[in-house]
């Protein structure tokens, strides 16, 4: 027995409008009294984002009911659902968009290249990511308007990662899963593309996505670390330890001239927060790609994050770094019957199980 | 442990007071002391003598010698070019870190003053002193000819 | 004077050896030979296969892959076992020396590090010049690892040898390898260095070294040894619990590659084997 079989059908479609009302059509027209040309943006979370300290209440369930709710979601969520693949697949260009990916920062590994030299990398995994919904430019109505005029318009593809248990969501946010099929994620993410990159709900992106050789820019929400100072903020050099200093060893100093400039400067490098921010790491090469475990090795070690903590990866806009081949457009479908490698190298790298390094005698 | 404290700790000052305690990374800089390798005569007697070139200047960008760079000492009241090969500072993987600074004197040429350097000097020096050769220029390679040993 | 005392030591050492060959052949305590090694045995033997235990950098994928690649290495080159305080020769590729190829012979002084990033230094004294290698473990252009002498020293790390009379870190290039007889434990060796007077590069009279004879040390400087001492570190349960990786976890990991290091074992035995095979000992 299926789950939309239980709840009433009318009550399910009643709940999906209001809730379509509130997070998406919801931005109603933008007042101006003043003449301004760009209204402020309004910054505010979508209506359907659950917060955080939500108390789960005991539903008083008994170890029966429990047991039948849970054969429920399993007949509902274990066969994947079925995704009719885009026919008119077009051919990838570098003018186009592809979908980026949900990813986990899992560490940091060393790698040598052939050549003997030892290069550091990041190890991304990317979870197990579903497309949730397509809204068409025309659609894709975002809650905080962009007051630029967008020549070419995108699409938005929403992006789910990280199955979990649906009795611990509420059902609001269940309901954003409904079309897809795709059993309810713990993590959201949009992700703008050309409208031929639009995929079907309910595919899944993996790892190969991306290809070995090619480079991502991976954005992350960098540590958090506090108020913090010059010296660990910008980086200043401080004052000195002794020479008849007094009180100030780590402090800024001068912020500004006098007379006609007599006042602090926009940008003037200050203590504040530091970190807790989304920043970008650009231009990372992906060196090896494991398609068992789905984790990309990509260069560096200034990805930014915490370990364990979410990134997402996109194609790279450097204009010096786009791919000359073309890439898996809109995604990677697999290779029909054959079966992947498991470990995807980049030439010039040394696969472990190859033999140990000889130069040659010249 | 065991410590057995010294009545006579004048003598440890004494010490601790000629010796040169340069900073934690033991970069080679200006006033750094260094230890003449090759059987030069005058570095020789200098380090008989118990006092041993002082760098006086670095011939690169950022007035921290490593390894394979040129250095100008102060050796028994004369000016000498010398090259470093081996140095106390931490090094890379499968780079020899020494005990001591060591240092080849050589002439403007490139020419070694000595015939032969009684210590092992790391493999990496070939390349690095092909790179530093230029064609026409001072030749440092020629102190490669007269080492004893590689590491 | 001094090579006479080394001369002493090495004997007081042979001998340690020789009785601990026999205790361990008396208590019948598990031995080297023996394939399927117990945890303890894998604990200290392939060290590096643990990983960092900061919580904030662990990932159980990632340590999984790191482990796959250690393995896949290890199918490689043989890296037998070895301590702090054991000969190693080192054979290493480098397209800086003339034969292309580059052997260092010295005394492991440090090991640090864990998974494809351990790393050892090597320390020898060459023509009276103290010269020190670190090598990467997992180092792809490393042709050869050969434990010359297998055996530990009283303590973990050895860099007191830096500050240490010359004739406690020199040893010969072309040493034979020390055969130790099938089954016995490895060795401690006990031998007490002598420090050269100060200056010295750290403050060994803070660092409660065992290895270390006797030395003379001003009465400030061991007030202030003993005013940054902490003894009771040792008894801080949970300091301790966040140093290491629990038992449990030790288990499951080494459940998880035991197999494939039994393989490598295996192997490097009937490679031995056929060494012996070649090169059979004299008698008498």
């Amino acid at each position: 027995m299926a789950l939309s079989q239980i709840i009433k059908q009318p009550t399910m479609k009643l709940l999906e409008e209001k809730f379509l009302a509130l997070s998406i059509q919801s931005c109603s027209a933008i007042q101006s009294r003043n003449k301004q040309v760009a209204p402020q943006p309004r910054l505010r979370n979508p209506t359907w984002l659950t917060k955080k300290n939500r108390v789960i209440h005991d539903d008083f369930l008994t170890a029966d009911n429990a047991q039948f709710v849970q054969e429920v979601i399993k007949d509902r969520y274990d066969v994947p659902p079925k995704v009719e693949l885009p026919k008119n697949t077009v051919e990838w260009t570098p003018k186009l968009k592809r979908t980026g990916v949900i990813a986990r920062k899992i560490g940091e590994l060393p790698l040598w290249l052939k050549t003997g030299k030892k290069i550091s990398t990041t190890l991304l995994q990317v979870l197990d990511n579903h497309v949730i919904k397509y809204f068409t430019p025309e659609e894709y109505d975002p809650p905080r308007k962009r007051p630029t005029r967008i020549k070419n318009k995108a699409g938005c593809l929403l992006l789910g990662a990280e199955a979990t248990d649906p009795t611990y969501l509420t059902k609001e946010y269940c309901m954003l899963f409904k079309n897809s099929g795709v059993i309810p994620k713990k993590h959201l993410a949009r992700f703008f593309i050309s409208p031929d990159a639009a995929l079907p709900p309910g595919t899944p992106i993996t790892a190969q996505h991306f290809s070995v050789g090619n480079y991502v820019d991976v954005r992350g929400l960098t540590k958090y670390r506090g108020f913090q100072g010059v010296m660990k903020r910008h980086g200043f050099k401080g004052m000195p330890a002794s020479h008849g200093v007094t009180k100030t060893h780590r402090r800024g100093g001068n912020i500004g001239g006098g007379g006609e400039k007599g006042r602090v400067w926009p940008g003037t490098k200050m203590p504040g927060h530091m970190g807790n921010r989304y920043r970008f790491a650009k231009g990372l090469k992906i060196w090896r790609i494991n398609t068992k475990l789905n984790v990309l090795w990509v260069s560096g070690i200034a990805v930014p994050g915490a370990t364990n903590s979410l990134v997402y990866i996109y194609d790279t806009n450097l204009p010096r770094r786009k791919p000359s081949n073309p890439l898996a457009f809109p995604t990677y479908f697999g290779l029909g019957d054959a079966v992947a490698e498991e470990d995807i190298y980049e030439e010039s790298l040394h696969r472990f199980s190859d033999p140990t390094i000889v130069f040659q005698k010249e | 442990m065991l410590y057995i404290s010294r009545p006579f700790t004048s003598i440890i000052t004494y010490l601790n007071r000629n010796i040169h305690t340069s900073k934690i990374q033991c970069e080679i800089q200006k006033q750094t002391r260094l230890r003449v390798v090759d059987n030069s005569e005058i570095g020789k007697r200098a380090m008989a003598e118990g006092r041993p070139p002082k760098c006086i200047h670095v011939y690169n960008k950022t007035g921290v010698g490593r390894l394979g760079d040129k250095v100008l000492v102060a050796i028994k009241g004369e000016k000498k070019k010398g090259v470093l090969v081996g140095l106390k500072q931490n090094q890379k993987v499968k780079v020899p870190k020494f005990d001591s600074n060591n240092l080849v004197l050589i002439d403007d040429n490139g020419t070694p003053l000595g015939t032969r350097i009684h210590v092992p000097i790391p493999t990496v020096l070939r390349t690095i002193l092909k790179e530093k050769t230029i064609a026409k220029g001072t030749d440092y390679t020629k102190l490669l000819g007269i080492a004893s040993k590689f590491v | 004077m001094l090579v006479s005392t080394i001369r002493h030591f090495k004997a007081v050492n042979y001998h340690a050896r020789i009785l601990r060959t026999f205790s361990s052949q008396i208590k019948g305590q598990s031995s080297r030979s023996d394939t399927s090694k117990s945890l303890s045995e894998l604990r200290n033997v392939y060290v590096e296969f643990l990983p960092d235990p900061t919580v904030e950098f662990r990932n159980p994928i990632r340590e999984k892959l790191e482990r796959l690649d250690m393995l896949a290495r290890r199918g490689q080159i043989d890296i037998p076992e070895f301590y702090v305080g054991s000969i190693l020769a080192v054979t290493a590729s480098d397209p800086h020396s003339l034969g292309k190829t580059n052997r260092f012979v010295g005394i492991c002084i440090k090991r640090e590090g864990c998974g494809l990033r351990a790393k050892f230094i090597l320390r020898n004294v060459i023509d009276h010049q103290g010269v020190e290698v670190l090598y990467e473990m997992y180092d792809p252009a490393l042709q050869k690892v050969e434990v010359l002498r297998l055996e530990k020293r009283l303590d973990d790390k050895l860099l007191y040898l830096r500050d240490a009379l010359p004739e406690y870190s020199t040893f010969d290039p072309d040493m034979e390898i020390e055969v130790l007889p099938e089954g016995s434990r490895v060795p401690v060796n006990p031998l007490k260095v002598i420090l050269k007077p100060k200056p010295w590069l750290e403050r060994w009279e803070r660092q409660n070294l065992r290895g270390v004879q006797e030395f003379e040390i001003s009465e400030r400087d061991k007030r202030r040894a003993d005013k940054v001492a902490t003894p009771w570190l040792k008894y801080d349960l949970m300091k301790n619990y966040m140093n290491t990786i629990p038992e449990e976890e030790q288990n499951e990991i080494f459940s998880e590659i035991h197999e494939q290091l039994q393989q490598l074992e295996l192997t490097r035995k009937k490679l031995k084997r056929k060494r012996s095979f070649v090169k059979p000992f004299k008698l008498g």
